[in-house]
């Protein structure tokens, strides 16, 4: 009885301090209502979210219009980044993917939120505390601490399993009789290449369209440089992309890594797991990486996990429902240690957020949406549907505890082992030296170049971009 | 004089757009063009780079690649096109049954945004979900994956050029052919001259503004391809199908090269106007000499 005397209480106590947000944005508003802001982002299950929930509640309770345009990834860089370059004033905010915002910062296209907030009270929600984001929202502070973007979805490269395949007794047993151990999720790549190879020859013995791993390796879009450079990569202990970030070198004989021993070993690894890989591998970016995973055609595979909330739990888009293992993703001696101590990273810690173009033409009704979806109160809603959390209380909400379980604890394990993962490095010059890789790495994927030749005519073209481009020293 | 006065004036908002929408961002890309500008460099300002674009570019090999694979992409759907459009409109002039429909239905890649034809295309020819390289495989044994191999996606990108171009090709040699006048072969035909001489003879030589129009209206077309291509293979696999256009966009937009790649348009430009030129000059030049 106490302890339903005490929800309840909680729940009028959740429902006044929501009424009483709701009341403040509502006046908050007044002087906008009527005003239509327009942004854009990335089609991915977040922004979906906030289009089709958070934007219409948004409108319902200030009257200000939410025009928001959820397309592909490049249209939006496309669209975003023309619009803040000319200075049109299209959008009043844009998505900013973690890895763009030192290119943002560095050509002054985003409002300081702290400042803008500071300079007009009037609009600055009283719930709403910077402080209590994750600390993934330090990727888009400046040196003074000062946000430029309201993180809206952060989520790690996990590595995901069959939990029915690698359950199976028969198969359990099969495998140790050919490589000698369990059959269990991979820890190191030596692990993930003898299951891949395993569940190939499984799915031709079985006739089954089922094959060992996914590989993000389109030989056509930059997709395939990410998943080189920002998960196999730094799970090898290779890490800012091979750059020395002293002197902006990528060749071994000026300091760099891209070329060196250890970025090769990585490269080959990932390129021989094609023979393991669905026919559809080397046409894959993140979202056919996904579709495939959900479409039971792969045992294992590192899975960007924006997508995997959707392939645990929804039976009308995924046949695996249920049978979604995840776990950190295999590395090499000695990395785990290394991102403890706070000296790499084992993979790719992704995400984004809502920033406010200078050239917005309104600015402050923008502000309000986006405090509005800062807000504690929005956040489980959102994170059930799609498995971002980028504030400290979601992780403790009852219902994304009870989610937990039906993701196999991804939430807990973010929380937990969150911090051994990375977002990209703080390069201003992120979409220039990714697209000088690109070439390369689709080269080898497509085997016009071997990994080493790959590396060794990539490493130079970098040294020589950012040469050109004024960084190197 | 007033007549003119009204007709300039009838005029004036189409040339104020096409003179702001096209003109002025033609002249600011030459102006661009004379700069190395990449917003991402440590400076981030324009600097004076004079003709260095154009003569970094004539020794570029990645932009020669291109160029050559865009020339092999053009002259081959360019006579494709023309010889399946030569053999539709012929086919289309004669009575068969359902006729009207099957010329509705040949039309209809021409209604299609170029984009869309490219995402029809990736939907069809996918490895591992189209249903191409599934039948491809299953009743063939054809090991068809365009993500794979070079060749594959090269014809793959041909393809569905051929698809979608060949109407207009169609349909404007059909206009043509039907607005022939009888008399010059009624005239030949008493003089004896068999259908091969009537077509050569008659029917190649009345045709030839139109083909000619409609060939460097193809050429150019294909010379700039970038959506159907960027959609279906994004360039790949490799470089195998990085055209011209595809690269030119790589270079400005991810990569913020500016300056450079204002500097390869304006050349790409230039190679398309001097390529037309050429052959419109032999063209003509070897029909005033067969006419002779």
């Amino acid at each position: 009885m106490k302890k339903i005397l005490t929800l309840l209480a909680g729940l009028l106590i959740v429902a006044l301090a929501s009424a009483q947000n709701d009341e403040w944005f509502k006046t908050a508003a007044a002087p906008y209502a009527g005003a239509t802001i327009r942004g854009v982002s990335e089609s991915s299950p977040p922004s979906v979210y906030v289009r089709d929930v958070l934007a219409k509640q948004f409108t319902e309770l200030t009257g200000i219009n939410v025009d928001f345009e959820a397309t592909s990834w490049d249209q939006m860089y496309d669209k975003a980044i023309k619009d803040m370059e000319a200075n049109t004033g299209i959008y009043d905010f844009v998505y900013i993917e973690q890895d763009i915002i030192y290119s943002y910062l560095a050509r002054d296209f985003l409002v300081n939120i702290n400042e803008s907030l500071a300079a007009n009270e009037a609009i600055k929600a009283p719930n709403v505390d910077f402080a209590d984001f994750t600390t993934f929202a330090d990727y888009f502070k400046n040196a003074d601490g000062d946000l430029f973007g309201i993180p809206m979805e952060a989520f790690t490269k996990m590595y995901l399993y069959r939990k029915d395949l690698f359950g199976d007794a028969a198969i359990q047993e099969a495998f140790k009789a050919k490589y000698g151990y369990d059959l269990a999720p991979a820890t190191t790549h030596a692990q993930h290449r003898d299951i891949a190879e395993f569940f190939t020859q499984y799915g031709k013995d079985n006739n089954l369209e089922l094959w060992g791993t996914t590989v993000q390796g389109s030989t056509g879009h930059p997709a395939s440089t990410y998943e080189y450079l920002e998960s196999i990569a730094p799970s090898f202990g290779l890490y800012n992309w091979g750059i020395n970030t002293e002197n902006y070198k990528a060749t071994t004989a000026n300091g760099g890594a891209l070329d060196s021993d250890l970025a090769k070993e990585a490269l080959s690894f990932w390129v021989d797991l094609l023979q393991f890989a669905p026919p559809e591998s080397t046409s894959s970016t993140w979202d056919e990486v996904a579709s495939t995973f959900a479409a039971g055609r792969a045992a294992q595979g590192w899975v960007y996990f924006e997508n995997g909330a959707w392939i645990s739990t929804d039976a009308d888009r995924s046949v695996v429902v249920g049978n979604v293992g995840v776990a950190l993703p295999p590395t090499a001696e000695g990395v785990i240690a290394a991102a403890e101590a706070g000296e790499g990273y084992i993979g790719y810690y992704d995400g984004g957020a809502f920033g406010l173009p200078h050239s917005s033409k309104n600015k402050e009704a923008a502000l309000l949406f986006l405090q509005y979806i800062a807000q504690k109160e929005v956040q489980p809603g959102w994170a059930l549907a799609a498995p971002r959390i980028t504030h400290t209380a979601t992780f403790d909400d009852p219902a994304v505890l009870e989610n937990d379980a039906k993701v196999d604890g991804y939430y807990t394990l973010l929380k937990e082992q969150g911090k051994l993962f990375g977002g990209a490095p703080a390069f201003p010059f992120h979409s220039a030296v990714r697209e000088t890789i690109d070439p390369f790495i689709h080269r080898a994927l497509a085997g016009e170049l071997t990994p080493a030749e790959a590396l060794d005519q990539a490493a130079v073209a970098v040294d020589a971009k950012l040469v050109e481009l004024g960084y190197a020293k | 004089m007033k007549r003119q006065r009204t007709g300039w004036l009838l005029l004036a908002p189409t040339l104020i757009i096409l003179f702001i929408t096209g003109f002025l961002p033609f002249l600011y890309v030459i102006w661009v063009g004379f700069f190395g500008w990449n917003p991402t460099s440590a400076t981030g300002q324009m600097h004076w780079a004079g003709v260095n674009n154009y003569r970094q570019l004539v020794f570029d090999q990645e932009f020669l690649l291109s160029l050559g694979r865009t020339l092999v992409f053009m002259i081959t759907t360019v006579a494709i096109e023309l010889t399946l459009g030569f053999a539709l409109a012929g086919l289309l002039l004669k009575d068969f049954p359902g006729k009207t429909f099957f010329r509705t239905i040949h039309a209809l890649p021409l209604m299609v945004a170029p984009i869309v034809v490219g995402a029809v295309w990736r939907l069809l020819v996918i490895p591992g979900f189209g249903p191409v390289p599934f039948y491809l495989r299953k009743w063939f044994g054809i090991d068809y994956n365009i993500g794979t191999y070079a060749g594959q996606a090269f014809w793959t990108t041909v393809l569905m050029d051929v698809w979608h171009w060949t109407p207009f090709v169609t349909l404007t040699i059909l206009a043509g052919l039907s607005a022939m006048p009888k008399e010059p072969f009624e005239s030949a035909r008493v003089d004896g001259a068999n259908r091969f001489q009537q077509f050569r003879f008659i029917t190649v030589p009345l045709l030839m503004p139109m083909l000619l129009t409609t060939m460097f209206l193809r050429i150019m077309d294909a010379l700039r391809i970038v959506d159907e291509v960027f959609m279906l293979t994004g360039g790949g696999p490799g470089s195998a199908t990085r055209y011209v256009g595809i690269h030119i966009w790589r270079k400005v937009f991810p990569e913020t090269e500016y300056g450079y790649g204002s500097a390869m348009s304006l050349l790409l430009l230039y190679f398309t106007i001097f390529l037309c030129w050429l052959l419109f000059t032999s063209i003509t030049q070897s029909g005033k000499k067969a006419r002779a």
